[in-house]
């Protein structure tokens, strides 16, 4: 009864965190609360041990993460380098979502984290569903690479000058 | 690991393999039917997936499919009993029939003088010929009706393949999320990639392989029309086509096996007519009862099917060498019989893709 109920008569669930920090995601930016339930109905929430690994370098690379609590570090294990210390809210692995290339660095939990995962997988299957809601992923998508290789270009360009 | 860890590691996998064992066979029945309920899952997934996009209800896209699917099932199987019902007494009354014998003396004499004197002797007297005849008929009847015997049991399971087929179809996508959740963290995105491939392979497999047995059928029913054009007399052509279609989905023996009915109802409605039994193939090789044609035509279907349809609409899916394909229908028939045989194929297609994922993750391992 409470899944027939939950299926048919439930209002969108404002208070779901997942949903709360999806929308803030450029990725899922503009989506209806309604596409933004279809789509946290394909992600996949996990919980990692402070400096367990999410992933490391050059391992098979399938998807995105976004942060729901904790804190992950984004660093290179061979030079040492640490590019980024993530926060609640952030996200880091998109580019996983379109190419099939190796991961070119390490993510390590440095903090008790959850995390959600939005794997290539999902996008096709949900291109595959819904392609409408599939193409207004895509685009947010190449939006947010296109940003950052403008962003590469201007630091690029102030390097060389 | 120390040694007492290996031990009892070793004494929980022993108890747990012997419980599985003797349980093993009470949950058989279960586990095959969630098979067939998992294979039609994946042959209606797509369709449901595509319903869903447009009428925005998953659970109707299911109702839409299988209400479609059942009724045509219906249809087609209350049809081919009605029309197999009226062949069988057709044929019946032919063999009680006097003129029977004398036909079939009358064919059996015409071959012995066509035959050379060694050969001639090895077809049977014409009495012996007709209690094999009717023996073999009789069989063929006999081993119908025990088949309708035994629909009762068929229907249960029939009912349960189709529930569990309508859960799985509704709740498939968080079914599978739920299975996601015990993938280790480790192997999550491997896991991921892994089961996204399986669920290619068979999908593609499936679905192809349905489309090129849809072919076959329509094909082999466009040739007896052409033969019956041609004044091969072949009744039921629609259902020998749709046997021919279906038989196909096993390799390499599938083929033959579409070839016997529609031989069987040649020989069966031409034996009076010497037309028939003097029938030529292109005016030339003699093809008794139009039987070379109907072998050649069948040849023709499986050609076509084999170089142009299968490529196709099956591509290089599950790419097992054909002596491999052998072998694997040999070990499915030996193991189940014909449903063994059927399932061969995209068992090895699976097992090809989770042992060339498991060795990427070998591979890989210092990665993950």
């Amino acid at each position: 009864m409470k899944s027939i109920y939950k299926n048919y008569f439930r209002k969108n669930d404002n208070n779901n965190p997942v949903l709360k920090a999806l929308e803030n995601i450029p990725v899922f930016e503009g989506l209806s609360d309604k596409d933004l339930e279809n789509i946290v109905r394909l992600t996949h929430e996990r919980t990692y041990k402070k400096d367990e690994n999410i992933f490391k370098k050059l391992a098979p690379a399938e998807g995105m993460y976004v942060i729901l609590n904790g804190s992950i570090e984004i660093n290179d294990p061979d030079s040492g380098n640490v590019f980024a210390n993530l926060e609640s809210g952030d996200f880091f692995g998109e580019l996983a979502l379109l190419d099939e290339e190796p991961r070119s660095a390490s993510a390590l939990a440095t903090s008790p984290s959850r995390l959600i995962g939005f794997f290539r997988t999902d996008l096709l299957t949900l291109i595959e569903r819904s392609p409408e809601l599939g193409n207004k992923v895509l685009l947010n998508l190449a939006r947010v690479l296109g940003e950052r290789l403008r962003k590469t270009n201007q630091e690029l360009a102030q390097s060389s000058e | 690991m120390d040694a007492i860890q290996k031990i009892y590691n070793l004494i929980v996998f022993l108890i747990i393999g012997a419980i599985a064992w003797n349980v093993l066979p009470f949950l058989a029945p279960i586990i095959g039917m969630l098979i067939f309920s998992f294979l039609f899952t994946t042959v209606f997934l797509q369709a449901t997936d595509t319903i869903e996009r447009y009428v925005k209800s998953r659970s109707f896209g299911v109702f839409l499919i299988i209400s479609s699917t059942i009724t045509f099932g219906i249809l087609f199987i209350s049809s081919f009993v009605s029309n197999l019902g009226t062949q069988i007494k057709i044929f019946t009354q032919k063999i009680q029939r006097d003129d029977f014998a004398v036909s079939l003396e009358n064919v059996s004499s015409k071959i012995k003088d066509l035959l050379p004197d060694i050969l001639g002797s090895l077809i049977p007297e014409s009495d012996k010929l007709i209690l094999i005849a009717k023996n073999f008929l009789v069989n063929i009847f006999q081993s119908i009706l025990s088949l309708l015997g035994s629909a009762g049991s068929f229907l249960f399971i029939a009912l349960m393949v189709l529930i569990f087929t309508i859960i799985l179809l509704v709740e498939y996508h968080d079914f599978k999320r739920s299975l996601v959740r015990f993938i280790p963290n480790k192997y999550l995105e491997v896991g991921l990639r892994m089961i996204y491939n399986i669920e290619q392979q068979i999908s593609k497999y499936l679905r192809g392989q349905i489309l090129a047995a849809g072919s076959v059928a329509i094909l082999s029913i466009l040739g007896l029309f052409i033969l019956n054009q041609l004044g091969a007399n072949i009744t039921l052509i629609v259902f020998i086509g749709i046997i021919a279609g279906l038989a196909n989905l096993i390799p390499m023996v599938g083929p033959f096996i579409g070839m016997v009915p529609a031989i069987l109802i040649a020989v069966m409605n031409n034996i009076n007519s010497d037309l028939a039994f003097s029938h030529q193939l292109f005016n030339t090789v003699p093809s008794p009862f139009y039987i070379l044609d109907i072998i050649l035509m069948f040849i023709i279907v499986q050609q076509i099917d084999n170089n142009f349809i299968t490529p196709l609409v099956v591509g290089e899916s599950v790419g097992l060498h054909p002596m491999a394909v052998m072998i694997v229908l040999l070990i499915g028939g030996t193991l189940i019989g014909p449903l063994g045989m059927l399932f061969a194929i995209p068992t090895a297609g699976v097992l090809k893709v989770v042992i060339r994922e498991i060795i990427f993750v070998t591979n890989n391992s210092h990665l993950l």
